[in-house]
């Protein structure tokens, strides 16, 4: 009997439940239906005098507060020419890494249809993004592939890191001139030290700063020479124990162990700047979007830019055009009113009229086919020319590197947390690479499966 | 005969409205809770990455991986010298306030108050303020130590490995004690005065009377202030996610804080699953040690 009686009542629930999950999906497909019908007709019937009203949702990274500031700007001024046109910012500065920030939304069924996109391939791969519409290809200059098809309006082109420095440190530590060699960057820091100050700021409490320098030492002591050594690394057939990487982690942890303030593990990425103002410590080595904030931060402020030069006095920078940039969802891609919506923004935000000014409010590298002119102070004149140099090789991140060369992307953090662990513990570099290798192998070996 | 006696029992077990009421919270309990984590089980012998549809079963893979990562360990560690540190840290302080704002005879309101204002920050913000009292070259602990010329015991509270953990027990004692307080202090004032007056008389101590009376008749209010700790210490995450996104290195990292990391920043939910399981059985084992452990020593009035 009571057999009986928990039957019916599992039996109850199992109805109620198949009827909340159908209310669910039912609620999911009327909303949907509801919003393609309004915009469905408006294109079939009365046509084009007064277009209807659209509403794309845009998110990108908002880490960097000029960034954030400079595409808001753009987004406004594009709102108020296309009035059909809503643009809903779903972009939330959050504590964690942007990634992390859209996988959540993903996972909550928010993506977005126009996103800023810095892990193409792990977003194609998931069958979350469309391709970039053929009309906006001949906008850019160059556009980078995954399996041969374009998926990215880059945004600015890869900026190269390089040492920001305050020139008030360096006169009073009589440091007359800019190093010409890796070694002579040394004696500045000596110099710098003996001088009384904190030489080296660095912000690795946020562990995509910690990128900045390891991939410095990785781009001057491996890339430089290999660029396929990822692929390598994957095949097992080169080691992070291999005489190069040893060297460039040997250089890193004498670094970080001598001449970094020594509040680096609990110092955020935001905080470098005003470090360097304020006198704390000496140089920062970022990239040309900190220009912007550090002016901000102290309009009085004397700093310079310049490109970090290896050994034998050559530069190699982080310069080539990473796999990034805006990417239509494909979602969005199948209701072809977003597609046109997003069209016409791109192409907005890529005119000259808005993207000069956005190019100097972030400091960045234009990536258009149209010449951008737009006003820069010195440091970023330095940085352009850098990037213009023919002679300097460009390399790419650790991670930047895509295609047969693309790392497990669990293996990013890890290897900048082992690294954080290595200088804080003093350990053996050739042991701590072993892990690595260990690591690397079985993150490729988990992915796989 | 027995037609009529089903017909009645069927009756009743219709007209048994407790069922009606149970019913709504076990339905939305059942889909809300029962149904995920059942389905988790299931995620968890997979390499699912979170984003695509592509779903694929990979048998015992995870635990295994789990059984060999030394990353894990260090996390289980870390996990464990927190929970034992607040279980141990939180109850002490909570019941030595309970006492004090007890005994206190003046402003009896006002210091309830003041210790349990911090509980009721969310620990995402307290974690953002300890991260800024903390801070190496901003910080106010810095500061002060600087002004009183104790220089010497400046130190990176938060980034250096050997004072990470510390910081973030601290803070959370800070926190949670206030919570516990409240319900050691329903417990003391529980305890009837006569028996502390007898053995007064008697000739017992402050010391000895909180041994042997004070303190054996608090035995269900500690049953529940340590269960609830440990779990609450178990699952710790806010804090260390934003005070030293568990950091520096691998230093602070928790298991719930890698759960988080690997399913949804390294894309790989399938492995998540698995350690959050793995989490569940830990939580679910300690906890029952412990209900056996306390209740042996509860006693009735």
């Amino acid at each position: 009997m009571t057999k009986k009686s928990v039957l019916q009542l599992c039996s109850i629930i199992l109805v109620i439940s198949l009827v909340l999950t159908a209310c669910g999906g039912n609620g999911n497909n009327t909303n949907k239906g509801n919003n393609s019908p309004t915009n469905a007709p408006a294109n079939s019937g009365e046509v084009t005098d007064t277009p209807q009203p659209v509403t794309i949702s845009v998110a990108y990274a908002t880490g960097d507060p000029a960034t954030k500031q400079a595409i808001e700007t753009t987004i406004d001024a594009f709102m108020k020419a296309n009035s059909h046109i809503t643009i809903k910012n779903i972009s939330e500065t959050t504590g964690d890494s942007y990634l992390d920030w859209l996988k959540t939304k993903d996972a909550v069924g928010e993506f977005p249809d126009l996103v800023e996109m810095r892990d193409t391939k792990v977003f194609v791969d998931a069958g979350k993004l469309a391709e970039l519409p053929e009309e906006l290809h001949s906008l850019f200059e160059v556009l980078p592939t995954y399996e041969e098809k374009y998926y990215n309006a880059p945004m600015t082109g890869n900026a190269p890191q390089g040492i920001i420095y305050s020139k008030k440190a360096y006169a009073d530590a009589g440091i007359t001139e800019l190093p010409k060699s890796y070694d002579e960057f040394i004696e500045i820091q000596e110099k710098l030290l003996a001088s009384g100050i904190s030489p080296i700021v660095v912000g690795g409490k946020d562990l995509f700063h910690m990128g900045f320098w390891v991939n410095y030492f990785l781009i001057n002591n491996v890339f430089k020479d290999d660029p396929d050594w990822n692929s390598k690394r994957t095949a097992q057939t080169v080691s992070f124990t291999d005489a190069n990487v040893v060297q460039a982690m040997t250089d890193y942890k004498e670094l970080f162990s001598k001449y970094v303030d020594k509040g680096w593990l609990s110092t955020g990425d935001n905080q470098t700047a005003s470090m360097l103002v304020t006198g704390k410590a000496a140089q920062l080595y970022s990239g040309p979007w900190m220009l912007g904030q550090i002016e901000e931060a102290d309009p009085a402020f004397e700093f310079g830019f310049y490109a970090l030069p290896n050994r034998d006095g050559s530069v190699v920078i982080n310069g080539l055009p990473a796999l990034a940039g805006w990417s239509l969802s494909a979602e969005a891609a199948k209701d072809q009113d977003k597609v046109e919506a997003i069209k016409s923004f791109i192409n907005f935000f890529f005119d000259p009229a808005q993207y000069g000014p956005y190019l100097a409010t972030v400091n960045g590298i234009p990536t258009t086919a149209a010449e951008v002119s737009y006003e820069t102070n010195e440091q970023m004149a330095e940085v352009l020319k850098i990037m213009a140099d023919p002679s300097i090789q460009k390399s790419m991140m650790i991670n930047n590197w895509f295609g047969e060369n693309a790392i497990p992307p669990q293996f990013r953090n890890w290897f900048y947390k082992l690294l954080q662990e290595l200088v804080v513990n003093n350990g053996d570099v050739a042991d701590y690479m072993k892990q690595s290798d260990t690591e690397y192998d079985s993150n490729v070996k988990a992915n796989q499966q | 005969m027995a037609a009529t006696a089903m017909g009645r029992k069927k009756k009743k077990w219709w007209m048994n409205y407790a069922i009606w009421f149970i019913l709504p919270a076990f339905v939305l309990y059942s889909l809300f809770v029962m149904v995920p984590t059942f389905s988790s089980i299931y995620l968890s012998f997979t390499s699912w990455d979170g984003i695509s549809d592509n779903v694929r079963y990979i048998g015992f893979s995870n635990f295994q991986e789990i059984w060999e990562s030394p990353r894990v360990h260090n996390a289980l560690k870390n996990t464990m010298i927190v929970a034992i540190a607040l279980v141990l840290l939180e109850n002490i302080v909570a019941l030595a306030l309970a006492i004090l704002v007890d005994q206190v005879r003046w402003f009896r309101n006002l210091f309830r108050s003041i210790f349990y204002f911090p509980v009721l920050m969310s620990g995402i913000i307290m974690g953002f303020i300890w991260m800024i009292i903390l801070n190496y070259n901003f910080g106010v602990v810095n500061q002060i130590l600087d002004m009183v010329g104790l220089s010497a015991l400046k130190a990176d509270w938060l980034g250096n490995p050997d004072y990470a953990l510390l910081s973030i027990i601290l803070s959370t004692v800070w926190k949670a004690s206030g919570y516990y307080m409240i319900i050691y202090l329903a417990g003391l004032q529980g305890i009837p005065q006569d028996l502390l007056e007898a053995a007064s008389i008697d000739g017992a101590g402050k010391w000895k009377q909180f041994r042997h009376i004070t303190f054996p008749l608090l035995a269900g209010a500690t049953t529940v202030c340590v269960m609830l700790s440990m779990i609450n210490s178990l699952k710790l995450f806010d804090q260390i996610a934003v005070m030293t996104n568990g950091g520096p290195g691998f230093a602070t990292e928790t298991l719930t804080y890698i759960i988080y990391k690997v399913a949804f920043g390294e894309g790989r939910q399938g492995f998540g699953t698995a350690l959050a399981i793995v989490l569940f059985i830990i939580i679910m084992i300690i906890s029952l040690i412990q209900i056996r452990l306390l209740r042996k020593r509860e006693v009735q009035m």
